[in-house]
């Protein structure tokens, strides 16, 4: 088990009351299981492990809305690590207010004790601001005002008896909340765009928090809607644009910067190709042609040229993998055109063909210039003729070819620029001192030992007896002294 | 043979035929739910109360429970079991490219990301007729166990864990809590907290050590899963015929390493989730009926033995039994069949209590499977999603966006322990590097890591509740990983041998084709079944288990598993007013069978027993 990323046991406690909790004194406890909100638990480890803040805000609340999703950026947000959700919940952070995270896959508390917390931040009753988090597409409530919502959470009012509850659609409670929010996020593509549950064919008619809240709309602290999208996000580009958003709020850095669509500028401006571990095959003009194959993945079925990600240079999770370092071609999740504008999945798209076409036709003539000037770069300065590798048959191959390339690319690699060595006088030492190397082997000392036993012969320069086995033999025995 | 309510039978052969003489063999009675006496109850006792428990959080996605309580006699008497999303996969792949079928269908749960792209390319394999590559399938095996090895501690530490915390059981046990304090652990020098109270303090959100822990222990799979499959949830290299993965000697070795990394946190969680269900069960052993219910299991297997499998529709009942995680359908805790054929053709899905439309009027597609065997016109491969969002809420009409599946018109539960219980109990696991099918438990030769060689023994337990499906959930970690261990063995002897291809060519058949996907998720069974023709899906189904667990009432009456649960469970909570009630059993009850609403709703499902409403997460909603 590797080192948690809080790794020093917290000093606060979650199971000591502290003055003004109310969910004891709520018309029932159901739900209530631990006789405290979530909320009310932040509560108790800001108490029992003050924070000595400086800055106005100590806490800030997050309410995690749930539409039209899977989950799954719920699950990615928990494996993020720049920074952790623990970090973030826990307020490991100085310069950070904790956040009280609102959400119905950890709260302690179920029913009506946590749609509560909901009413309140509707009605404007918090202690501190809050953001709204939304995740999946929003459905068209209309097509269900006769029956039940499509997707729902929770009944009002609170505390009525059965008969006299509505249950509450997603939608609605977006719309209670957004006013007030101090920022509204949408994570993930389907409430970033739309995504899979807004696709040609849905039954739903479904559609993004954007789409939803519409182009006028700003949130309390003047914001429009944020835009973390990925099908599933990476965690870590979702708690870093939380984190630079709490710093803001609280004073501690400048607001981070959003692109046209809202998507945090400097996460999402770069094509994920360009980041792509594999571009290099693209530029040489070399293309997967089978799935498995390590080449660049475009004429298998990838959309990264005209992708805004950033999966290649972050990784996915622990900076680890991505889709393209791992083999997968990209289908263009992040983006307002998925999924329709990149079917059928795995076909090549149409657009590629031309530059991938001239790619190859450039690739053919770089690809051999290339190589060779790569075998040349693969020789230390002492190899002239021959590598001392025992794995190399094909280093040892030198021909005039190369040798006369290899003469020109040097000139060419120090026209006008100084070679290293003292060739020039001004170079040299003024008294004539020699360095020991030159002293014994002359000027040419660039070589193997078996050659500089050679030279040390001529020049009558001693030599450590057996030392160099290539010289004398593997049998020699060593000199003792 | 297997079938005690469809009209199947075996000839000498053990051919399956349907039985002469019925003329409509699948017609059935629908039976009214009767809740006449539930709602005089209601009216006339103060004490029995109606539970409206909206959303139940700490599950995966959208769920809502709805209860009658009796907090005198301590009993449930109704449960409604309520999906309460619905986003309709299966409307949005019908007239789709099958390519799309991955991608999309993954996007089902975020869950346990990438089951569903597994299963979907299974079936698209069968109805393409191609096989994939031994490294494309040992890559699977390796990707779907490390998946489930950090979807289970999510759940156990995250999700159901709080339920077991100090602050919980304080609250709702005092005399519980005061016993823990006295309680001394059995296995210290394992975990290192010496009292039951100890380990409850470790279970308690935002401080507590197991609860942090095991949200970081959820990191370092996903990293493996991201090395070797792109990303997580939803990976980016299911591909139909295998996987897209360049696979070479850096990832085996960087997977290797995480496996390695995360089985001593699992080895203690057996042994932290031992000392959770002694300790209950010492204190009261009422407590073995929170959560009760008839031992009905079924599992569609996992894991492809990757010398010997075709992936066709003929020899699924070959290589089913090859799998690491053997199918399998137990009835009253006896394994009944372990024959993919047999699994496939008890299966039957029904809407009457759901917000769906029958699909009668469509016509039967297919009257046998593609071996000849008879199927059902409830079959999936018959079925049709119309979702009908037109009517109120109606405890005995329509309540759920779930539907109710049934296997041979039983009631049935899926999970972790469905999928070690038939593996166990069957001793077909032809696997047996770490682990042992001995007809009665799984053993599992657990390799020294930082904690020494551990036997570890999940026997198939003899009394059925929330503590031991917990309890197998941990040992089901430990069964995953060593699952991926040997794959990634058998990885890098396929990389010995230069066997490194993922996966087989295709081309997109224009004819009519029929394929299905036996997998398994975090939760146990998944099936995806499909119907293409000229190039296009025409049909396409899938069984999640929660779709199966959280089931509304079937046209007979009888609820779902979460619904029978709930009804089977005793309140043991201690209260002195009514209003102090918190329901404490009930959401254990509910919660050991890891909730996983995103899968559920294309299926909605609305049980009615003790009243409580509870938002789950989205995977049961198709």
């Amino acid at each position: 088990m590797p080192e948690q990323m809080v790794t020093i046991p917290t000093r606060g406690r979650v199971d000591q009351p502290v003055e003004g909790e109310t969910s004891r004194t709520m018309p029932d406890q159901i739900g209530n299981v631990a006789g405290a909100t979530m909320a009310e638990l932040h509560e108790r480890l800001i108490h029992s492990n003050p924070r000595d803040v400086l800055e106005p805000l100590d806490k800030v609340y997050a309410f995690w809305l749930s539409g039209m999703s899977c989950d799954g950026c719920t699950i990615s947000a928990l494996g993020a690590t720049e920074p952790s959700v623990e970090e973030l919940l826990t307020g490991a952070m100085p310069g950070l207010p904790v956040l009280i995270l609102h959400h119905y896959a950890t709260a302690i508390e179920s029913g009506d004790h946590f749609t509560h917390e909901m009413e309140k931040a509707a009605k404007g009753e918090l202690d501190a601001p809050y953001v709204v988090v939304y995740e999946g597409s929003i459905p068209d409530e209309n097509l269900t005002i006769e029956g039940e919502p499509w997707a729902a959470e929770g009944s009002l009012p609170t505390w009525s008896p059965e008969g006299e509850r509505r249950r509450i659609p997603t939608a609605e409670w977006v719309r209670r909340m957004a006013p007030g929010a101090a920022a509204v996020i949408a994570i993930g593509t389907c409430a970033t765009w739309g995504g899979i549950p807004a696709a040609f064919g849905n039954a739903t008619g479904s559609m993004s928090l954007m789409d939803f809240l519409g182009k006028e709309y700003r949130s309390a602290f003047g914001l429009p809607v944020i835009n973390v999208p990925g099908c599933a996000p990476l965690g870590d580009n979702f708690t870093e644009t939380v984190a630079l958003l709490l710093l803001f709020l609280n004073g501690q850095a400048p607001l981070p910067e959003f692109d046209e669509l809202g998507r945090p500028a400097w996460l999402f401006s770069e094509t994920v190709h360009r980041k792509c571990p594999r571009a290099g095959w693209y530029e040489e003009g070399t293309f997967a042609k089978e799935y498995g194959d390590k080449e660049c993945l475009v004429e298998v079925g990838c959309w990264g040229p005209v992708v805004n990600c950033n999966i290649t240079e972050r990784g996915a999770v622990g900076h680890m993998g991505g889709c393209m370092v791992a083999g997968g071609p990209c289908i263009g999740c992040t983006m307002p055109g998925f999924p329709d504008k990149f079917t059928p999945f795995y076909k090549t798209p149409p657009g590629s063909q031309a530059s991938t076409f001239m790619s190859k036709m450039v690739g053919s003539f770089v690809r051999p210039l290339r190589r060779i000037s790569q075998l040349d770069r693969n020789r230390e300065i002492r190899w002239h003729d021959h590598v001392p590798s025992g794995w190399a048959l094909e280093y040892d191959k030198t021909t005039t070819t190369h040798k006369v390339i290899e003469y020109f690319y040097n000139k060419l690699q120090y026209y006008r620029s100084e070679k290293p060595g003292r060739q020039k006088d001004v170079e040299k030492y003024r008294s004539g001192y020699k360095t020991p190397a030159e002293e014994a082997y002359g000027e040419n000392y660039q070589v193997l030992p078996d050659e500089r036993a050679k030279i040390a012969k001529e020049r009558g320069t001693p030599q450590r007896r057996g030392l160099t086995p290539q010289a004398e033999g593997f049998d020699t025995p060593l000199e003792e002294r | 043979m297997c079938f005690q309510n469809l009209p199947i039978e075996f000839d000498e052969q053990g051919n399956p035929y349907l039985k002469g003489g019925v003329t409509d063999p699948y017609a059935y009675q629908t039976r009214e739910i009767d809740r006449s006496q539930v709602e005089e109850l209601l009216k006339r006792n103060g004490h029995v109360k109606e539970m409206s428990l909206d959303p139940v959080t700490r599950v995966a996605g959208a769920l809502a429970f709805h209860s009658v309580v009796d907090l005198e006699k301590r009993k449930v008497y109704e449960a409604n079991s309520v999906a309460s999303l619905f986003r309709g996969y299966e409307v949005i792949l019908k007239g789709r490219d099958p390519r799309d079928a991955m991608f999309i269908s993954s996007r089902v749960c975020g869950v346990c990301g990438g089951v569903h792209s597994v299963a979907s390319s299974l079936a698209i394999e069968m109805a393409f007729g191609i096989t994939p590559p031994p490294m494309g399938l040992a890559l699977r095996n390796i990707q779907l166990g490390l998946d489930f090895c950090l979807d289970n501690p999510l759940h156990l530490y995250v999700l159901a864990g709080p339920d077991y915390s100090q602050i919980v059981v304080e609250r709702t046990n005092p005399a519980l809590w005061e016993k823990a304090k006295k309680t001394e652990c059995r296995y210290t020098d394992i975990h290192g907290f010496k009292t039951m109270a100890e380990l409850m303090e470790a279970f308690n959100p935002l401080t507590g050590k197991l609860y942090i822990q095991g949200i970081h222990a959820t990191r370092v799979p996903r990293e493996a899963y991201s090395l070797l499959f792109g990303k997580y949830p939803h990976p980016q290299t299911v591909v139909p015929g295998g996987l897209s993965s360049t696979v070479t000697l850096r990832e085996l070795n960087e997977t290797h390493n995480r496996i390695i990394r995360t089985i001593d946190f699992a080895k203690m969680g057996v042994f932290i989730w031992e000392e959770i269900t002694a300790f209950f069960y010492e204190a009261d052993p009422k407590y073995k009926e929170v959560g009760t219910r008839p031992m009905n299991f079924m599992d569609s297997g996992i894991w492809d033995d990757p010398y010997n499998y075709d992936g066709t529709y003929e020899s699924a009942p070959e290589w089913g039994e090859r799998r690491w995680g053997t199918p399998g359908i137990v009835i009253d805790g006896k394994l009944v069949t372990t024959n993919l054929h047999h699994i496939n053709m008890g299966l039957e899905e029904f809407v009457e209590h759901s917000f769906y439309e029958s699909w009668e009027n469509e016509g039967i597609r297919y009257e046998t499977d593609p071996s000849g065997n008879p199927i059902s016109p409830h079959h999936p491969w018959n079925k049709e999603t119309k979702p009908k969002p037109t009517q109120k809420r109606s405890w005995k009409e329509r309540y759920t966006w779930d539907t109710a599946p049934r296997w041979d018109r039983h009631v049935m539960e899926a999970g972790t322990y469905a999928r070690m219980w038939i593996t166990a109990a069957a001793k077909k696991l032809p696997h047996t590097r770490f682990l042992e099918s001995t007809g009665h438990s799984l053993k599992m030769h657990t390799p020294k890591t930082l904690l020494p060689p551990m036997e570890l023994e999940w026997k198939i337990p003899e009394v059925w509740n929330a503590f031991e499906r917990n309890l197998n959930r941990a040992y089901h970690i430990v069964y995953c990983q060593l699952v991926a261990l040997d794959n990634l063995y058998i990885a890098f002897e396929l990389m010995k041998q230069g066997k490194t291809k993922t996966a087989t060519p295709y081309e997109v058949p224009q004819d009519e084709r029929i394929g299905v996907g036996f997998w398994g998720a975090g939760r146990g069974w998944l099936t995806h079944h499909l119907v293409m023709d000229k190039g296009a899906l025409v049909d396409y189904q899938i069984i999640t288990p929660s779709t199966i667990n959280a089931s509304p009432k079937d046209p007979w009456g009888h609820g779902g598993a979460y619904e029978e649960a709930v009804v089977n469970t005793p309140i043991l909570e201690e209260y002195d007013k009514p209003e102090e009630f918190t329901g404490i059993d009930i959401f254990r009850a509910i919660r050991s069978f890891d909730p996983c609403m995103p899968c559920t709703t294309h299926i909605h499902s609305d049980t009615h027993v003790v009243t409580r409403e509870v938002n789950t997460c989205a995977c049961g909603i198709v």
